[in-house]
């Protein structure tokens, strides 16, 4: 008797819990394990966070200040850096949306078997890391291009002058944001229906520059803005293309900083997270979506 | 809807504002115009690269600064953390590149000069106060010349680590396990080659023998004590490197900066002060000779030498500068005191540089690298 | 009988059609040309070249052979698979909370959006925002100093080692599975749970034999793609361990400084090494989601 006992308290205690496992009402147990899950997944993501901001404010000895954030803005190296990579995202970001929206517009109105082939050159990015990228296009580009079996020059050295430098890095970080503008772009084309829209504007008489840009555009500002602010993003924190090709971005002079000093660069990373956490919000904000999905560099 | 609306176009305002606020950087002035033709020249190629220039390094910092407003020069500084191998292999290769990765002038360790003579990458240039350089340090046909120097020292954040090393020796004790680190990689830069050749005369070395030095920091491995970092201001400042072995100008740099937080010593070793020399010289292939011509002027000038003792650098006309009473009181008094410190000559660096570099991975195994 | 239709001569072609049709995506295949395709062209034909411009295997036997290029690839591998697994398994537990877990609807937006935040936060930020947590006198290391009387540093632990950089890789590891699979397991369709639970199934048997095999393809796909992520990384390596970690994508970055290898036909065939492994592990991926689509459409 009293060995079954154990065994029998099992049942009874297996009995009741099942009688919990089937929900037949609305009763809703309290999910205790996915609590868990999130505060310590929560808890993962903020501390960094928090030791970065307070390290940003030990500057001055023994007081919280925010010594680090003025020291740090107050360095004309850090607005010229900045501006630099603000710069450089801006005509990325442009040259982008011109290279991709009439390519993903014609793919979609004109040409679905240029679909795939596309579509795969635009997950080639990922498949080449930016640090693999940057020595391809500095071997390419350190001589010139010419016609096989001439002396025609196609392009010059682009290595070797600043120009050349610059438009080398421009393509370089659109080729990092490629995937993600084409994507954000693709998508945004799907949901508003071009084909739709393209014949309501030419039946109305529009050219195609017209269509272009006052029709479409217009109607795919969300996934421009998204794809817009993931390019953003690449670019402030891009920081293998942009040392290896001498470039004076914000990536370098911020990984420079910290060799030297400790608290400024805390309070820069602190400021890089502030922004790049404004660019997400908006994004969510504004797409009322998944968030947009980036990885590593 | 709308207020979705609103968002979207308050972002793209400010959005497409900073991007036109940060294209309107600060506007360069005019550059001062002059009738000397080198400045003229200069000025014309429009840019001097330079290479390896830390700004917290003897001064750097102002020197660039001055130098870029004084003639309207810009500076491409490249690869600021670089060793002097880094400099040497830049120019090697850079041969056909004329672009802004090609560096003008090179900053390094005096054995460094005449190697790099002899593989035929430097440009001769006696600037206009050649004769004031002490002919030990200078090449004779000008392929390069001495700028300044300064002797080992330890730089320690007594924050993190209260017990002070007074000699090389203290450095194995079992209190700076994980916590000393040199400046560079013995294989490449010159400052970590010179540390370990001055420990060796601590350890029953000679200036002609470093070997006890290499045996020595094997010692300071197997220990533990020893990190795979370089140092640098940064790290000996967030106490990752609580003891940095540099020269004793960084050490105090680095105090100045961190401004008491925190807090740091600089020490130098019982044993004695082990000077190293470092040298000026311009690239064979340099994309803008006349500017690296001008920025040696500056240099050599007393401005320029005076800028470097402002950075605890020994400036290498300092003798000549003293005897025409040109040294500001202020900057004389803060200058590290150095009498009485060995110089190894040519000769013995080169023998040390060749044995360092060739046998660290055999003899002491650890692999320096950058750090953070 | 009236004509009513044009002789052929007469009929109009439109401007672009049958292969002028093309024409449309050319920037963009030009683009991809220039800046992608070309660069990796060079790098692969440059592998199979020596010093002298001949054709040679000796590169490639080299990196199979070469002690410390193994070494390099292993190590890559190694963090690329710990992160991957454990990206991939606190990401899961992360998104199963928010989706099938039962916390708050708010809780599930907070999360996605810091997940698209971290997972682009990457780079030099994040190993400074470690080292303010992890290092020396970090947050963490000063907490358990003061509360717990436990120098982690003095029990082996080093950020800059394996552990550390790791740890630092799964900052942006886990949220890039949590963007991945919050929407695979939203696929889960209620309807599945009840049948198997009218069926007699308990929660365990559910999972295992139901919820598992659905959402299999989506985790190995995505765990891959985690995979490819850490492989690829390269600056945020380097501005935590400046290469005091050997991995693959550092080794490249010394073999582009040059001061390394004296045989770029070498680091070549490194640099594709390291495209094979991330192509196989995309295409892995891509198989994957294939597969997933079939039930989570």
């Amino acid at each position: 008797m009293s060995e079954e006992l154990p065994y029998g308290w099992l049942q009874f205690a297996r009995n009741r819990f099942k009688r919990q496992q089937k929900p037949r009402g609305e009763k809703r147990k309290t999910p205790v394990w996915s609590w868990v899950w999130y505060i310590l997944g929560v808890l993962y993501f903020v501390l960094p966070l928090l030791a970065t901001f307070e390290f940003s404010l030990r500057m001055k000895r023994g007081v919280y200040s925010l010594a680090a954030y003025k020291a740090a803005f107050a360095d004309p190296a850090f607005l010229q850096a900045f501006g630099y990579s603000l710069t450089l995202a801006a005509i990325t970001i442009i040259v982008s949306i011109i290279l991709v929206v009439p390519t993903a517009y014609w793919i979609r109105l004109k040409l679905p078997q240029a679909r795939r082939p596309v579509e795969l050159i635009t997950l080639l990015p990922f498949v080449i890391p930016a640090i693999i990228l940057v020595f391809g296009l500095i071997r390419i580009y350190s001589s010139p291009i010419r016609l096989p079996f001439s002396s025609v020059v196609l392009i010059d050295a682009l290595t070797t002058s600043r120009y050349g430098t610059i438009i080398l890095i421009v393509a370089g970080y659109m080729v990092l944001g490629l995937p993600y503008m084409y994507r954000s772009v693709d998508t945004g084309m799907r949901t508003v229906d071009v084909r739709t829209l393209t014949e309501a504007a030419q039946s109305l008489g529009a050219n195609w520059f017209n269509i272009m840009v006052r029709v479409i555009l217009p109607n795919i500002r969300t996934a421009l803005l998204s794809g817009a602010l993931l390019t953003f993003a690449i670019v402030v924190g891009e920081v293998v293309l942009a040392s290896y090709l001498g470039v004076p971005a914000f990536g370098p002079y911020l990984f420079l900083l910290g060799q030297h000093r400790a608290f400024e660069p805390a309070a820069l990373t602190f400021i890089t997270f502030l922004l790049t956490w404004a660019a997400m919000g908006i994004i969510q904000l504004v797409s009322g979506g998944q968030g947009q999905v980036s990885g590593a560099h | 809807m709308h207020t979705k609306k609103l968002i979207f176009n308050l972002v793209t305002l400010l959005v497409i504002a900073t991007f036109v606020l940060s294209a309107c950087g600060p506007k360069k002035g005019a550059a001062p115009s002059s009738n000397d033709p080198l400045v003229k020249a200069a000025q014309a190629e429009g840019t001097l690269t330079t290479i390896a220039l830390p700004h917290d390094w003897c001064n750097y910092g102002e020197a660039i600064d001055t130098f870029k407003t004084k003639y309207g020069l810009e500076v491409n500084e490249l690869n600021p953390d670089g060793g002097s191998g880094d400099e040497v292999e830049a120019i090697k290769a850079n041969k056909d590149n004329k672009g802004p990765q090609a560096p003008d002038v090179i900053d390094v360790g005096f054995a460094f000069g005449p190697s790099s003579k002899a593989e035929n990458l430097l440009m001769p240039y006696k600037v206009s106060t050649w004769d004031t350089i002490p002919a030990t340090v200078k090449d004779a046909d000008g392929y390069w010349y001495g700028d300044y120097y300064g002797v080992m020292a330890f730089l320690v954040n007594t924050d993190v680590q209260s017990k002070v090393p007074q000699d090389w020796n203290d450095l194995l004790d079992p209190a700076y396990k994980g916590q000393v680190a040199l400046s560079g990689d013995p294989r490449v830069s010159n400052q970590a080659i010179q540390a370990v050749f001055a420990s060796g005369l601590a350890n029953g070395g000679t200036l002609d023998n470093s070997q006890p030095g290499l045996d020595f920091f094997a010692k300071v491995q197997q220990a533990g004590n020893l990190i795979p970092l370089i140092a640098n201001n940064g790290l000996v400042a967030k106490g990752e490197t609580p003891v940095r072995i540099t020269w004793d100008y960084n050490g105090l740099a680095a105090i100045d900066s961190f401004a008491g937080n925190p807090a740091a010593t600089v020490v130098i070793p019982k044993t004695g002060r082990f000077a190293g020399v470092y040298v000026q010289a311009i690239s064979a292939y340099a994309p803008h000779p006349n500017a690296a011509k001008l920025w040696m002027e500056f240099l050599y000038s007393d401005e320029g030498q005076i800028i470097w003792m402002k950075g605890y650098c020994h400036p290498i006309r300092e003798s000549d500068l003293r005897a025409r009473n040109v040294v500001p009181a202020d900057v004389a008094a803060k200058i590290p005191d150095v009498s009485g410190a060995v110089f190894p000559t040519l000769d013995q660096l080169n023998t040390a540089k060749s044995l360092i570099t060739g046998s660290w991975d055999s003899v002491v195994g650890a692999d320096i690298k950058k750090a953070p | 009988m009236a004509q009513t239709t044009l002789p052929a001569s007469q009929v109009k072609r439109p401007v672009f059609s049958g292969l002028g049709k093309w024409v449309g995506v050319l920037p963009f295949f030009l683009f991809a040309i220039l800046f992608l395709i070309l660069p990796s062209m060079r790098l692969f034909v440059g592998s199979f070249t020596d010093d002298h411009g001949q054709f040679t295997l000796n590169n490639v036997i080299q990196i199979f052979t070469q002690s410390s290029i193994l070494r390099a690839y292993v190590l890559s591998i190694e963090i690329s698979a710990v992160t991957a697994l454990g990206g991939g398994i606190i990401g899961f537990l992360l998104a199963y909370s928010v989706t099938v877990g039962g916390l708050p609807k708010p809780l599930r937006s907070i999360l996605v959006t810091f997940s698209g935040v971290a997972s682009n936060f990457a780079g030099v930020p994040l190993a400074f925002a470690f080292i303010a947590t992890l290092g020396r006198t970090g947050f963490i290391s000063v907490l358990f100093k003061n509360l717990f009387h436990w120098n982690i540093y003095d029990h082996g632990f080093n950020l800059y080692g394996f552990v550390g950089l790791s740890l630092t890789y799964m900052y942006f590891q886990f949220p890039l599975m949590v963007l991945i699979m919050a929407p695979a397991l939203d696929g889960l369709k209620r309807e599945w749970r009840e049948a198997a639970e009218n069926l007699g199934a308990n929660n365990m048997q559910y999972w295992l034999r139901v919820a598992m095999p659905i959402l299999l393809p989506s985790l190995l796909g995505s765990i891959i793609l985690l995979f490819g992520n850490a492989f690829g990384a390269y600056a945020t390596a380097y501005a935590l361990t400046g290469g005091a970690l050997p991995i693959i994508t550092i080794q490249i970055g010394a073999q582009i400084r040059g001061d390394v290898l004296h045989n770029p036909g070498l680091g070549y065939a490194m640099a594709m090494g390291m495209v094979f492994i991330m192509t196989i592990s995309l295409a892995g991926y891509s198989w994957l989601q294939g597969r997933t689509e079939r039930w989570l459409r």
